[in-house]
């Protein structure tokens, strides 16, 4: 049986829970092979393969709850916080490169200060920058530009349609129930 | 009739403009000036200006009430640059009356010539009014939409969401369509006819003062239809997007308080689990046995002691060193070091060519790699070393 070209570099990256992205050239083999991929995950491991035009991943209820929920945790502050400063979060999201300063001032000063100090991964500068370059960094959700510099790839879409999908739910359960701590 | 002088009345204005903006800030909020809230004013700001207000016909009276008459609350109005939004049935009445006057034109083209110059200016006058509306609502839009990005009211998400929607549904996407030149109904294309109309008429009737009338209309819609796509470009390339990514981005962040509220009991994402075996996931037993048992060996190893003699070479590093010393410079070290080992020991050995290694370190000795990183091969007892030609001189001296 013949296997597509870079099958094991596309098999070892997916299960390694990594987003590949558009960009690669192992991604253009899964897209052209989405058939086969789709088979394969599901039927070898029970995974869902998930593929649109910006990168595919694999889904499963074996999930890393602890690493989502943190980096959850991060954008949802991330964004609160630039919007906070009038700045439009998606356009910054999807065309901005960070700098570590940038971060550690928006969430050193963040109102959210209590629920980051209690997160390990998240509470100072350190465990932050080790959090976004290497737990982030490993699964591509982030592209290094230097030791102290990043930008997000595509993957941090799917923590934008978490929080979306969060919404539609909360609005349509209980109006006039919020409270933003604006 | 107003007994005052013009310049007396625009003095009392500029000389009190001050109670007058805060009279327009009541009017605006409030639809009237209440009796009280006209006496707070005055006494807080300690002027006793009432019969001049009554006098100079700025106030009247509504009942027990006040209200800044019309056309000063627009003056002020247009100079704080502080509009009420237009709704878009009040802006689309323009068109009833813009296509009523048309029509008539039209129909009375070869009537009465002062009626058709009256109707000329009529006309003439309500396009003016219908541009001025367009132009003071898209300012007043513009300045809520930005007013609700910066969310200088603070407002919760949920709210944001709300008035970005409302903004959308009832003002801006009806004046869209107002001002669409794709519509046909709609007032800019029917403006466009008009123009068409009164261009052919300026060039061809046959009175000159309707001729003269009919040019300043042309001219006039060139200008208001330029200033109407002005106006539409700021709706659909500025405030339809600006209003729009306000109500996204407020959904999501909705979503995210959410989240944040309440983390540790609601479900995030899901992401796969890296299959690299931690030691505490449950295949870390059987992953950890098949890594051991690829070393168990079914045979008895058995070790047999022989009465071999093997030769004992202990590393004589300051007799070395002098040899090294003297033999300096040298152009290929491990070639040295295999010429020292062959002389005098029975075999070349891994562990005597890395013993004499040891002497490269040494302060009295500089080491220089060849520039082209060659390598060439030393023969051990048991192995082929590939190893670097490094250039050996006395350190210091060139």
């Amino acid at each position: 049986m013949e296997y597509p070209e870079m099958h094991r570099q596309i098999v070892d990256e997916l299960l390694d829970g990594k987003f590949v992205l558009s960009r690669e050239r192992h991604f253009d083999e899964i897209k052209e092979n989405e058939g086969f991929y789709i088979d394969f995950f599901k039927i070898s491991f029970n995974h869902e393969l998930e593929i649109n035009n910006e990168f595919a991943r694999l889904i499963s209820d074996e999930t890393d709850e602890n690493l989502s929920r943190d980096i959850s945790i991060f954008f949802a502050i991330l964004c609160y916080e630039l919007d906070r400063q009038g700045k439009n979060f998606l356009d910054a999201l999807q065309y901005s490169e960070f700098s570590m300063e940038e971060i550690n001032y928006l969430f050193d000063n963040s109102s959210w200060i209590d629920l980051l100090q209690s997160n390990k991964q998240l509470r100072d500068s350190d465990t932050r920058k080790r959090f976004i370059f290497s737990s982030m960094g490993k699964r591509n959700i982030i592209d290094k530009v230097s030791d102290e510099r990043f930008y997000f790839t595509p993957a941090y879409k799917v923590f934008i349609d978490f929080a979306n999908e969060l919404a539609g739910h909360t609005l349509n359960k209980s109006p006039g129930d919020s409270d933003n701590g604006n | 009739m107003i007994k005052a002088e013009p310049k007396t009345i625009l003095h009392f204005m500029w000389s009190y403009f001050d109670v007058l903006r805060e009279l327009f800030d009541v009017q605006h909020k409030d639809g009237l000036i209440r009796k009280e809230t006209l006496a707070t004013i005055l006494q807080r700001n300690k002027r006793d200006i009432k019969p001049q207000l009554i006098e100079y016909k700025l106030l009247r009276k509504v009942s027990d009430d006040y209200e800044l008459r019309d056309v000063y609350y627009k003056l002020i109005e247009f100079v704080l640059f502080e509009f009420r939004p237009l709704l878009p049935e009040e802006i689309e009445k323009f068109g009833v009356s813009i296509s009523d006057l048309f029509r008539n034109i039209k129909d009375g083209i070869h009537g009465d010539k002062d009626i058709l110059i009256d109707r000329i200016r009529g006309l003439s006058s309500q396009i003016k009014e219908f541009a001025d509306s367009v132009e003071k609502n898209s300012i007043r839009l513009l300045n809520e939409c930005r007013e609700l990005k910066s969310n200088v009211n603070q407002l919760d998400y949920r709210e944001k969401i709300q008035r970005a929607s409302f903004w959308i549904q009832y003002y801006i996407l009806p004046l869209n369509s107002i001002l669409d030149v794709n519509h046909s109904e709609s007032i800019t294309n029917k403006m466009l006819g008009i123009s068409e109309f009164a261009n052919q008429k300026r060039l061809a009737f046959t009175d000159e003062g309707i001729r003269q009338s009919f040019e300043k209309l042309y001219f006039q819609l060139i200008q208001t239809n330029d200033d109407l796509l002005k106006q539409s470009k700021v709706l659909t390339n500025e405030l339809l997007p600006l209003i729009d990514r306000i109500r996204t981005e407020s959904l999501i962040l909705t979503g995210w308080i959410t989240f944040l509220q309440s983390h540790n009991k609601i479900q995030p994402p899901k992401l796969l689990k890296s299959k690299k075996g931690n030691p505490y996931s449950k295949r870390v037993y059987l992953n950890t046995k098949e890594y051991f048992e690829q070393f168990k060996a079914d045979e008895e190893a058995i070790i047999v002691d022989d009465d071999q003699e093997y030769e004992t070479w202990v590393f004589n590093k300051t007799k070395y060193k002098r040899e090294l010393i003297k033999s300096l410079p040298i152009d290929n070290f491990f070639d040295w070091c295999h010429e020292q080992l062959k002389d005098e020991t029975s075999e070349i050995t891994n562990e005597k060519v890395f013993a004499l290694t040891g002497l490269l370190f040494d302060d009295e000795i500089e080491v220089n790699a060849n520039p082209e990183m060659k390598f060439v091969s030393i023969k051990t007892k048991t192995s082929k070393l590939s190893v670097p030609i490094l250039n050996a001189k006395k350190n210091g001296i060139s």
